[in-house]
């Protein structure tokens, strides 16, 4: 006990230290000309605008939280339909998968052309949750103790009996360990759609109209009061978790797209499942447009954009526009995916060896998660320019967090008593690790790569947007201004597929791999 | 007997049935419904409409206005082809883009700035004062207006590629730096916000070198101009009324916006000043505020004509200015 107290103080006394250097580099102007407020200034200028606050933090907090209820009355439903039907689950497999893929920079625009009012931020919030929170039920409901499940059907219970005795309350942890993942992702669902919604309040809009000012302590604050919020809403679901469950399990987030089971099934069965789930998330498209009822000359059906794309007077020039852009895109993002990934497992070897040095980096970590972008460019492009340097920073804050906590947990999950062999021959623990910890953690390994390449492109489109210019990011951002409605939609889509294509191929290599080492995916 | 109704009209139905049944009697009969869509966030820009509204002259003229703002990502035609406006505040080229290119039925009925506020900002200590000071200096520009800036190299015959182009994210902080060399801004507001960083600012406006276009032009589709004509002409006249009153002070009504209009903004009231003041003599006309002359047409489209963008005198309509 005394012990763990005093980690914890040293825990307090590391960041304590990292804000007081903080505070020095940005009092002497050290960082980007003096681009980098000190921690005072902030605070000091947070103080001032208190009276700004109250409306804006309403306005997001509104929308995030519709859109956290609507999006996990959604998910958890859909996670229980499919945990009772594989066939479903298999058959929407592809919608899921471009569910987690979609990177929210590509599909806001076109939310706030085909919405109107608060509804493309609940969307948003809503989209952020459904993923984690889906994933979390179907896998909280199949991993219920099937021995409680026998006994309820030696008693004559039938389906829904076991559903609702077993099943839905073994997965409750689960649950709940989901909503604490997905409380913050609502929050900056919300926040981003705020950017395009032109509304009059929410933290987004606060940001964009402080944007002019020249006032980096003023953007800071605001990064940090929407650091505050995601955070309080995860610690709150913690504390809720606990509180009625007394469960202190390990949360991550969930990156596997839950697999059904392969029954036995005939081949043309699987044809028709296959087909089924490539050709559903375009149908959900199509049904969208319809039922939005958004004027055809903004809303674009798939069919719509294969036409501007192949067919139409515009498509040559669409075509060569899309390929330059692409061009620029694809290499960087290839290198920002292997990056991010180097950038985590470094993170997680050294959160092993020197667990001290890295809880204090934490805090840090958490606030580049959470603080929107917009607000570090101006910082970013003093201090890196507007080359690719840039852009492969702004890929690696956006992709190695994830990737960092999966692979920690695969780490501290590789059994002690392995790591003892290596130890008791002697071994230094750099050798250990590399002969045992690492091997051992390959699963996770393939999980965070699941996690980090469809964040890369989003990482890399950001940065095109906001600063260099060129690219995918950059033609999104200029067809918005010139009315170009077939192009805005065929980029969304086209980042949207290369994202589930990514996903898919790192699927395929992780099953060969792991299939040969005998090795079972980590969930 | 069979009716049939799309989800749209009937939502649009209840809602107008339930508008009706709240609406006070003699309101019903003296007022219409007119909704404008602002180009940007709420600042010193829409000083005009502010006033009016907080004036009550949108309800004298029989008007039930609704306002709604704007920003970055807010593109204000696509708002008028969704139906959530009958009028928006845009800019020329992008309107006139659309209309050339994707077919829209826009007409524009006014232009709030006669001359477009928009220049080249740089720092008093390393000035730029003309296109061919460019030469080799990093510019920021936001993407939209990427060609109009061009335009207006070339108008200089100066090659686009000497200039190392950048996006702007409206965020000056590069410029004070030293990062980036000039910025294409509103030079109504910037170089306040420079001055507030302890250094001077220096601008030209693209206008005067050639690229002679409007901006916040009024637009509205066929349809509502079909509609509402009448109700546009009264949002004209009542918008030109506050317009001139606010300009024969320019620092009297931004204070008075400090807790309304301009709560929470994020900006200093002496900013919407600077700013209100500086806008003045880019928007009176010997004509009128809005005023669309034969010959200012004739510069916008031509100037519009140097980047491709073929434009016709018929997608103004002035007559609605004329009735005024």
């Amino acid at each position: 006990m005394v012990g763990e107290a005093l980690a914890r103080h040293r825990g307090l006394r590391n960041a304590l230290l990292l804000v007081l250097i903080w505070e020095v580099i940005g009092r002497l102007g050290l960082v980007a000309g003096g681009a980098l407020p000190p921690p005072s200034a902030i605070l000091i200028k947070l103080w001032q605008d208190r009276a700004d606050y109250p409306l804006h933090i309403a306005a997001t907090l509104q929308a995030s939280v519709t859109g956290f209820v609507i999006g996990n009355i959604i998910a958890i439903s859909a996670g229980v339909i499919f945990a009772l039907s594989p066939t479903l689950l298999r058959i929407f497999r592809g919608v899921n998968i471009a569910a987690f893929a979609l990177p929210p920079i590509a599909i806001a625009p076109i939310l706030t052309l085909t919405l109107s009012g608060m509804a493309p931020r609940i969307t948003l919030a809503a989209l952020g949750v459904y993923f984690v929170s889906m994933t979390a039920t179907v896998i909280g409901i199949s991993q219920a103790d099937s021995r409680a499940a026998d006994l309820i059907r030696a008693y004559g219970g039938g389906r829904w009996q076991v559903l609702r005795r077993v099943q839905f309350r073994g997965a409750l942890p689960a649950i709940l360990a989901g909503l604490r993942v997905a409380a913050p992702a609502a929050v900056l669902g919300a926040i981003l759609a705020e950017f395009g919604g032109g509304g009059r309040w929410g933290l987004g809009t606060y940001l964009l109209g402080s944007l002019g000012q020249a006032n980096p302590a003023r953007l800071w604050g605001i990064g940090l009061v929407a650091t505050l919020i995601a955070g309080l809403s995860y610690a709150g679901f913690a504390l809720l978790s606990r509180h009625f469950l007394g469960s202190t399990r390990a949360v991550t987030l969930n990156t596997a797209v839950p697999t059904a089971q392969e029954q036995s099934s005939s081949s043309l069965r699987r044809v028709l499942i296959i087909t089924a789930s490539i050709a559903l998330p375009f149908i959900i498209w199509w049904g969208f447009i319809k039922l939005s009822g958004a004027p055809a000359m903004i809303a674009k059906t798939p069919l719509d954009v294969v036409n501007y794309l192949f067919f139409s007077n515009a498509s040559a020039t669409a075509q060569s526009k899309l390929l330059q852009a692409l061009g620029q895109t694809l290499p960087i993002t290839f290198i920002g995916m292997a990056a991010g990934l180097l950038f985590a497992f470094l993170l997680a070897i050294l959160s092993k060896l020197f667990p001290r040095g890295i809880e204090a980096f934490m805090p840090v970590a958490l606030v580049t998660q959470t603080m929107p972008l917009v607000a570090l460019t101006p910082l970013l492009v003093l201090m890196l320019g507007r080359g690719q340097a840039l852009t492969l920073w702004v890929t690696i804050s956006v992709t190695f967090f994830p990737a960092f906590v999966t692979l920690a947990q695969g780490i501290a999950l590789v059994p002690n008593s392995v790591q003892e062999l290596p130890r008791a021959y002697g071994a230094s623990r750099w050798t250990e690790m590399r002969m045992v910890t690492i091997p051992a953690a390959l699963p996770y390994l393939f999980a965070a790569m699941r996690l980090t390449v469809p964040r890369a492109l989003l990482g890399v489109m950001i940065a095109e947007w906001l600063a260099t210019g060129k690219g995918l990011g950059n033609l999104l951002n200029q067809s918005r201004g010139y009315l170009d409605y077939g192009m805005i939609w065929t980029v969304a889509a086209v980042a949207v597929l290369l994202s589930v294509i990514f996903y898919q191929l790192v699927v395929l290599l992780e099953r060969r791999v792991l299939t040969r080492l005998g090795m079972t995916t980590a969930e | 007997m069979s009716l049939t109704l799309n989800r749209r009209q009937f939502l649009g139905i209840a809602a107008a049935g339930i508008a009706l049944g709240v609406m006070p009697q003699y309101l019903r009969a003296a007022t219409s419904t007119l909704s404008m869509q602002a180009a940007w966030i709420n600042d010193a820009e829409f000083t005009g409409y502010f006033l009016g509204l907080d004036k009550g002259y949108y309800t004298e003229a029989g008007l039930e206005l609704s306002y709604l703002s704007g920003g970055p990502d807010v593109i204000p035609e696509s708002t008028l082809i969704a139906g959530r406006a009958d009028l928006a505040l845009t800019s020329p080229d992008t309107t006139i883009k659309a209309i050339v290119e994707q077919g829209a039925p826009f007409k524009i009925i006014g232009a709030q700035y006669q001359k477009n506020p928009l220049g080249i900002v740089s720092l008093a200590k390393k000035p730029i004062t003309k296109p061919q000071d460019l030469i080799g200096k990093t510019l920021a520009v936001p993407p939209v207006n990427v060609i109009s800036v061009e335009a207006m190299l070339k108008m200089n015959d100066i090659d686009p590629s000497k200039v190392n182009i950048v996006p702007y994210a409206y965020d000056p902080t590069p410029l004070i730096k030293g990062e980036i060399d000039a910025s294409l801004d509103f030079t109504t507001n910037v170089p306040y916000t420079i001055k507030l960083a302890g250094e001077e600012a220096t601008s030209f406006l693209l206008y005067d070198f050639g690229y002679t276009i409007y901006n916040d032009t009024i637009v509205v589709t066929e349809e509502v101009l079909a509609k509402k004509r009448d109700q546009l002409v009264a949002w004209l006249r009542a918008s030109r009324k506050a317009w001139n009153e606010n300009f024969t002070d320019p620092a009297a009504w931004p204070p008075k916006f400090a807790d309304t209009w301009f709560k929470g903004t994020g900006r200093s009231i002496d900013n919407e000043i600077y700013f209100n003041t500086a806008q003045k003599p880019l928007m009176e006309s010997p004509n009128g505020i809005f005023a669309l002359t034969d010959d200012g047409i004739e510069k916008c489209l031509s100037a519009l004509g140097k980047i491709g963008l073929v434009g016709k005198h018929d997608m103004f309509d002035t007559s609605l200015l004329a009735e005024i």
